[in-house]
């Protein structure tokens, strides 16, 4: 289970992530938001790569806050797939047995339900979108993660290939039954992937009972000045 | 001006039009200028000549070490960079970083004369390390470092940062992520450096006769090679010699070009 609670942040004076407390279990919980407004560095800061200026984080009632990325057992999946250029496909789904994680059976079944088997000894240029997304997924829960976090692994998709992928993803991810926490602003995603859903509106995090209330939520938010900008918005108020 | 006049300037692309005279009065016509005062008798004695191979010899070799060390260093300035931004090892590195860029050569072989001279170095030699090829070597690593780190740096910039973080939750620690993830992602730039550092080193002068001095057959180098045959009056020479310099900077000129394109 992934707990997170009183998390904040701010970058110089900007506040970007506001006394977030959010609970995970084993279950997909769907992030919605706006582009900037703090869903990724809320990720960042679970993944360790970024430190929160307050709040706790626990995953399996240990508390990681102050613990490097390598220590805290989770997986992350960036936007690009970030695969790693100079390795092959086999070579970066088999990174983490270097550091004594995950075990060589669990990683032959991850690239059956994946179907990467006949990509192993490409390199990842040679890939197409698609394929690194699946690659990026195998390499993460390779390591066996007692977490996921996934950042819009999706979103430079074509549509077709996402609608393809993501019910793929969501049995992958089902099996597992680990806590799986996925940020995105695209509610198609968010209603084929999720089992529950918040949406997180300049920084302030609230559960909502569906994607599409949580969609709603954050249409409600957007104002003239997002859409129009400062004279605009000067203009009608 | 006539009005119409300056149109047809306007429209000839002024920019072109001032660029080219001066590119060619400022850096094609001095090198032409030496190329043609090239002689045969000059060539000829030059190359025969031992004093000038021991200074060819001196001078790639101790620019090979230099460039070098200033890889294995910017390897070092290139993790602080990844990873350290925020310490003060990092701002040190980086103000120290543009100081030697900054500072007239002759200050830097200065310093390291004081430095690694008889004073503090007596135990390593009757003048300390200066007036020796170790000499030659720092002075060359002192000047030409910051283009080594600079190259680096710019390689951390242009990375997929995160790849980096990927590794890091996958178990790795940032020195780890940084040789396994970091250092092959940053090949190029790191060749880039060499060559740069390569180059500068070649051609440095000041520094290198301040501490390494211009003894012939020990720690002459190509330039200062050149200014003894000038100051000699053998001038001849002395262009034989600068037109070697010219053909070793050509040949670099290609490489960093080939290094350009493989990465295009």
């Amino acid at each position: 289970m992934l707990k997170i609670a009183n998390l904040s942040k701010s970058f110089g004076t900007h506040k970007v992530i506001k006394n977030v407390s959010l609970t995970v279990g084993s279950e997909i919980r769907v992030v919605l938001g706006l582009n900037g407004c703090g869903k990724s560095t809320m990720l960042k800061i679970v993944a360790g790569i970024l430190a929160s200026d307050n709040g706790k984080i626990l995953i399996d009632k240990r508390d990681v806050t102050a613990l490097p990325p390598e220590d805290r057992h989770v997986g992350y999946v960036p936007q690009q797939a970030s695969l790693f250029k100079h390795l092959s496909v086999r070579e970066n789904i088999r990174y983490c047995l270097r550091n004594g994680r995950g075990a060589e059976a669990d990683i032959d079944q991850l690239v059956e339900m994946l179907k990467i088997e006949n990509v192993l000894d490409k390199k990842p240029e040679a890939l197409s979108g698609g394929f690194q997304s699946r690659v990026s997924l195998a390499r993460t829960l390779a390591s066996q993660p007692h977490v996921m976090l996934m950042d819009e692994p999706l979103s430079d998709l074509d549509l077709a290939i996402k609608e393809k992928l993501i019910p793929e993803f969501r049995k992958v991810l089902k099996k597992l039954g680990i806590p799986v926490l996925y940020v995105t602003h695209d509610l198609s995603e968010a209603q084929l992937l999720g089992d529950r859903f918040s949406c997180m509106i300049e920084g302030v995090l609230s559960d909502a009972d569906s994607a599409e209330k949580a969609f709603g939520l954050i249409r409600e938010s957007i104002s003239d000045y997002d859409l129009h900008g400062p004279a605009q918005h000067q203009l009608r108020n | 001006m006539d009005g119409s006049l300056m149109n047809k300037i306007m429209n000839k692309d002024l920019i072109t039009i001032l660029f080219t005279p001066l590119l060619f009065l400022l850096i094609i016509y001095p090198i032409v200028a030496l190329l043609t005062n090239l002689e045969v008798p000059g060539v000829r004695e030059t190359l025969m000549d031992g004093l000038f191979w021991d200074s060819v010899k001196n001078t790639l070799l101790a620019a090979l070490v230099a460039a070098s060390l200033c890889v294995i260093l910017s390897i070092g300035f290139g993790y602080c960079h990844l990873f350290m931004r925020n310490s003060l090892l990092y701002k040190a590195a980086n103000l120290m970083n543009d100081l030697p860029i900054a500072l007239p050569h002759t200050v830097a072989g200065l310093a390291l004369l004081l430095a690694f001279g008889r004073t503090n170095f007596g135990f390593a030699g009757p003048t300390g390390l200066a007036f020796t090829m170790i000499a030659v070597v720092l002075a060359m690593f002192f000047v030409s470092y910051p283009l080594a780190a600079r190259a680096v740096a710019s390689g951390v910039d242009q990375m997929d940062l995160e790849s980096i973080a990927v590794a890091r939750t996958l178990g790795d620690t940032p020195t780890k992520a940084f040789l396994r993830i970091a250092l092959p992602a940053l090949r190029e730039a790191l060749f880039s450096g060499f060559v740069l550092s390569f180059a500068r080193s070649l051609s440095e002068f000041a520094a290198v006769i301040m501490f390494g001095g211009n003894v012939p057959g020990s720690t002459q180098v190509l330039a200062s090679y050149v200014f003894t045959k000038v100051e000699e009056g053998e001038v001849a020479m002395a262009v034989t010699a600068s037109g070697f310099c010219i053909f070793l900077s050509l040949i670099l000129v290609v490489l960093v070009g080939q290094g350009r394109r493989r990465r295009a």
